[in-house]
C-alpha cells in the first residue's frame, strides 16, 4: 500500500520548501520538492538603472546574496564590455570566497549538524523528533561544542569578507571592474590572519567532525544519489598568470567530462505555477538588433498562476541538454578531480567540508598576488543597448544572471540559480528534478519520522529564497538563439 | 580608521549605550532580577538575510541570546524540528508570554498563498494567516530589516507578491527597525531593553530613538568634503559620495559610529554610496543607488 508523507516545513534551509513522498514497503517510490515563496524579482528589475543590480538581485537571499553580485557584475561587464583587471578579479574572488566559507560552515554546523548529532534538549530551538542519533556520547558532545564553536568562525568569514566589501549580508565591494576599494596592507593582513583561524579550523574540527558523521551514518553514501549529472559554471579559474586555481566550465554525465557549453540551457515551467506555456525556453536572446521589435514581447512574461493543475512549486525546471544536472560542492569536487569517492547524501556532505579547505587555500594564494592599494575603479556609463551574461559557480552551484538593457534602463533580467538546477520541478515529459530523483529508493524506517528524507534534501543546500522568485523568460526567446 | 578624528563624546556614548545596555541585561539575568523570556523568529516573505546578520552579532551573539537572555522558540533557518513538530513547536507559544519577532514582508496576493511557511495538521499555513495569528498576541512585535518595516525588496516595484509590511497586517503596534538587513546590535539592544525597561522610546514612526536618531551625513566621517564641495567622481574615490548618489543625507541611522561585522567597515568606508537601506521607502524611493551623472545636474 503507498503512503503519503508531506513535510513542511523543510527546517534549517534558506526559503520555505515542502516535501511529499509516496511510500511503498518504507521506501520512496515517487517525489516532489516545492518551493513556496515568490516575490517575482527578474519582472522587479525592468526598467531599473543598471548598476543597480548588483545591489538589487543581492536581496534575493540573505545567505549568498554575494554570488548574485557577482553574477549581475559578471553579466554588467559582458554588456558594457569591461574586462576587469586580474587585480580586480582576484579581490572580488577574495570576497566571493570569504561567503563560499560562511556558507559552508553554517551549512555544515547550523543546518547539517541537527540531523545527526543530538543538541542539547533544554534548547526549545534543539528539540528533535525522531531518535536516529547514532554517534557515542563523546563524539556526540565534541560535535555538540563545534556546533557553538563555529558560529564565532562564521561571524570571521563574514568580517573577512566586510573588510574588503563594506558589509554583509549584501555588500557593497563587488563591482564593475572588481571592487569598490582598495586592498590595503592593514586590510590584507587583517584577511590572512582571520583565514588562518578558518583554516585551521576546518582542518582541525569541520573536517574530522564530518569524517566520524560518516562512518556512524555509512548508510547514507548508498541514499540520495539522483541522475548523476553534474554541472559547473567555473569559479576561482582562468586567470591570466595563476591559470585555474579550482574548477573549469565543465559537465558529467554518463560517465565523461566534457566542456559546459551555454547554449545548451533552457528552462521549463509545465510544472510551476506560471501560466499557460508548454515549452522550451532559452534563458536570453543576445541580439540588440532585435530587441526594437520585441519591445513588446518582453512584456510579455509569463505571469503567476497557482490554479495550473499539474504545477506544484514556483521552482522552474532549467535544464541541460534536456537533462536535469546536479551542481554544487561536490559537482565542482568531482569535476576538479579533488573527491571521486561517489555521489550521494554522504559524499555531497563531504565534498562540501572538503571544499571549504580548499577555498581557504585558493583565498590564502589570492591574497599573496595582490599589490596593494590598486584601485580598480573607473567612471562608467551605461550603453543605450545592450545584453550580457554572467555565469560562475557560487556556494551553492551554477548560477547565471542574462540581462538586456534598452534606452538605457534593464529592459529584460533572467535568473537560475543553483537551487533551481537542485531543486527543479519535473521536466515537461515527468522527467523528474534532480532532488526528487535523489529521494527515490530512499529507505524510510519510521514513516512518522522520515528523517532520512530531510537530510538526503538539505545535502543539497536548497536555497529557496534563491530559487523560486524567478519569473521572466518571455515567450519570444523560445525561439531565439543563445549566443555564448 | 577615519572614524579616529572624531572626538565629540556624544559618539562614544551612543556606541557604548546599546552594549552597555546588554551588559546590563546580562547582570540581571544572573541575579535573578530578569527572567529570560520566550522569543520567536519568524521568517515571511524576503530573503532570510536578517537571520543570518543575526548569527554575525556579537557580545552578545547567538549563543548568549539562546542561551541567556531567551527561550529561543522557533525559527525556519535554526530549528531542529521539521515538518508538522516544527509548527506545533511554533504556534506552542500561543497562550504564553512571547516577544515576536518577524522578519520578511507579508504576501498578500491569493490571499497569502505566495508565501507558505508550513503546514500544520495538513493546512498549508500562509506568511499573512502566521502572524495574525502570532501577531496579535504577542507581548511585543518585532518588525526586522526593510521587508517586514515597509515591504522593502518584497514588496519593490510593481510588486508581483502583492507585499505589505509586518504592521499593515497587524492592529497594534511593532516596533520597527529597518535596514537591509538589520544590523545585530540593533535588534539585540532593542530586544535587551525590552527585557530590561520595557518598549524602548521610538521615533513617529516606531524606530528605537537608540539607533535611528541621528541622519548618517551628520556624523559621516567625510562630512567635511561635503561642507567644502569636494565630491567623488567614481566608486573608490576618498570624499564626499554625495553627488554618486549617497543617501547618507536622508537616512538616520548609526552606521558612521557602529559599523558592520565586528565593526570593521561600512559602505562608505568601502568608497561606496549610502543606499538608504535603513530608510522607509527602500529600495524604490532610494534608487539609483549608484550613479555617475544624474545627480551631477546641479541647477545653477
Amino acid at each position: 500500500m503507498t503512503k503519503k508523507i508531506i513535510i513542511n516545513p523543510v527546517t534549517r534551509i534558506s526559503g520555505f520548501m515542502e516535501i511529499q513522498a509516496d511510500i511503498e514497503d518504507n521506501r520512496v517510490v515517487d517525489a516532489k520538492t516545492e518551493g513556496l515563496l515568490f516575490r517575482g524579482f527578474e519582472k522587479m528589475l525592468n526598467g531599473r538603472n543598471p548598476f543597480d543590480a548588483v545591489y538589487f538581485t543581492q536581496r534575493i537571499c540573505g545567505i549568498c546574496s554575494t554570488a548574485h553580485s557577482m553574477a549581475s557584475t559578471l553579466a554588467l561587464e559582458d554588456a558594457m564590455g569591461v574586462i576587469p583587471s586580474e587585480q580586480g578579479r582576484y579581490l572580488r574572488d577574495i570576497i566571493h570566497g570569504c561567503e563560499f566559507l560562511q556558507n559552508h560552515i553554517r551549512h555544515f554546523y547550523q543546518y547539517t549538524i541537527p540531523d545527526f548529532v543530538k543538541l542539547p534538549e533544554n534548547y526549545p530551538l534543539f528539540k528533535a523528533e525522531h531518535n536516529d542519533f547514532r554517534l557515542t556520547k563523546q563524539k556526540n558532545d565534541r560535535l555538540v561544542k563545534d556546533y557553538f564553536d563555529s558560529l564565532d568562525l562564521s561571524r570571521s568569514a563574514h568580517e573577512m569578507l566586510a573588510v574588503l566589501g563594506g558589509k554583509v549580508p549584501h555588500n557593497h565591494g563587488v563591482f564593475i571592474g572588481g571592487i569598490s576599494t582598495q586592498a590595503t596592507t592593514d586590510k590584507i593582513i587583517k584577511i590572512k590572519s582571520i583565514l588562518h583561524s578558518i583554516y585551521q579550523f576546518i582542518n582541525d574540527r569541520m573536517l574530522p567532525d564530518v569524517y566520524t558523521i560518516s562512518e556512524y551514518y555509512k548508510d547514507y553514501f548508498t541514499i540520495g544519489r539522483g541522475y548523476g549529472n553534474l554541472l559547473s559554471f567555473g569559479c576561482f579559474n582562468d586567470y591570466n598568470d595563476l591559470g585555474t586555481l579550482y574548477v573549469n566550465p565543465l559537465v558529467y554525465t554518463n560517465g565523461r567530462i566534457s566542456v559546459f557549453s551555454p547554449d545548451n540551457i533552457t528552462e521549463e515551467i509545465d510544472y510551476a505555477w506560471y501560466k499557460d506555456r508548454q515549452r522550451t525556453d532559452k534563458p536570453f536572446e543576445a541580439d540588440p538588433g532585435r530587441m526594437a521589435s520585441s519591445e513588446a514581447q518582453r512584456n510579455d512574461q509569463p505571469e503567476a498562476d497557482m490554479s495550473k493543475p499539474q504545477a506544484y512549486s514556483w521552482v522552474k525546471a532549467p535544464r541541460y541538454n534536456n537533462l536535469p544536472f546536479e551542481t554544487g560542492p561536490l559537482a565542482r569536487q568531482w569535476l576538479s578531480g579533488e573527491y571521486r569517492n561517489g555521489i550521494s547524501t554522504m559524499d555531497r556532505t563531504i565534498a562540501r567540508v572538503l571544499e571549504a579547505r580548499k577555498i581557504a587555500l585558493i583565498l590564502n594564494t589570492l591574497l599573496e598576488n595582490l599589490i596593494p592599494g590598486v584601485s580598480v575603479q573607473k567612471e562608467y556609463s551605461i550603453p543605450k543597448t545592450a545584453a550580457g551574461k554572467g555565469l560562475i559557480d557560487t556556494t551553492r552551484g551554477a548560477l547565471g544572471h542574462w540581462l538586456k538593457i534598452n534606452n538605457q534602463v534593464i529592459s529584460f533580467y533572467q535568473i537560475i540559480t543553483p537551487s533551481a538546477w537542485n531543486l527543479s520541478t519535473r521536466s515537461c515529459n515527468g522527467m523528474k528534478g534532480t532532488a526528487e530523483q535523489a529521494l527515490i529508493g530512499t529507505p524510510v524506517k519510521d514513516i512518522n519520522n522520515p528523517v532520512e528524507l530531510g537530510r538526503a534534501i538539505r545535502s543539497f543546500d536548497p536555497c529557496i529564497s534563491c530559487a523560486t522568485h524567478i519569473y521572466t523568460g518571455g515567450k519570444h526567446i523560445n525561439t531565439i538563439q543563445v549566443i555564448p | 580608521m577615519s572614524n579616529g578624528s572624531i572626538t565629540c563624546p556624544e559618539y562614544k556614548a551612543r556606541l557604548n549605550t546599546a552594549a552597555s545596555l546588554v551588559d546590563t541585561v546580562k547582570t540581571q539575568i544572573r541575579q535573578g532580577v530578569l527572567r529570560k523570556r520566550n522569543l520567536v523568529w519568524l521568517e515571511l516573505t524576503g530573503c532570510s538575510g536578517n537571520i543570518i546578520s543575526l548569527l554575525d552579532g556579537s557580545n552578545p551573539d547567538f549563543e548568549y541570546l539562546i542561551s541567556q537572555m531567551t527561550h529561543f522558540i522557533y525559527n525556519n533557518s535554526l530549528s531542529a524540528s521539521e515538518g508538522q513538530s516544527a509548527m506545533e513547536q511554533l504556534f506552542s507559544v500561543l497562550g504564553s508570554d512571547y516577544i515576536l519577532a518577524v522578519e520578511g514582508a507579508v504576501a498578500t496576493k491569493n490571499n497569502g498563498f505566495y508565501n507558505i511557511i508550513g503546514r500544520l495538521n495538513g493546512k498549508p499555513i500562509t506568511a499573512l494567516e502566521a502572524l495574525k495569528t502570532l501577531g496579535e498576541k504577542a507581548a511585543h512585535v518585532i518588525a526586522i530589516g526593510a521587508c517586514a518595516t515597509h515591504g522593502g525588496f518584497s514588496a519593490a516595484r510593481p510588486n508581483p507578491a502583492e507585499c505589505v509590511s509586518v504592521q499593515s497586517v497587524l492592529n497594534r503596534k511593532a516596533i520597527k527597525l529597518p535596514g537591509c538587513p538589520c544590523h545585530p546590535d540593533w535588534f539585540m539592544g532593542t530586544l535587551a531593553h525590552i527585557l530590561l525597561y520595557g518598549e524602548p522610546e521610538l521615533d513617529n514612526r516606531d524606530r528605537p530613538l537608540l539607533f535611528y536618531s541621528t541622519l548618517i551625513h551628520d556624523r559621516c566621517p567625510r562630512r567635511s568634503y561635503f561642507d567644502k564641495g569636494i565630491f567623488a567622481k567614481k566608486l573608490g574615490d576618498k570624499t564626499c559620495m554625495f553627488k554618486l548618489g549617497c543617501r547618507g543625507p536622508v537616512t538616520p541611522i548609526d552606521c558612521p559610529i557602529r559599523q558592520w561585522n565586528q565593526y570593521v567597515n561600512w559602505p562608505i568606508e568601502d568608497d561606496t554610496p549610502c543606499i538608504g537601506c535603513a530608510q522607509f521607502g527602500f529600495p524604490d524611493a532610494m534608487e539609483p543607488f549608484i550613479s555617475y551623472n544624474t545627480t551631477r545636474e546641479v541647477k545653477k
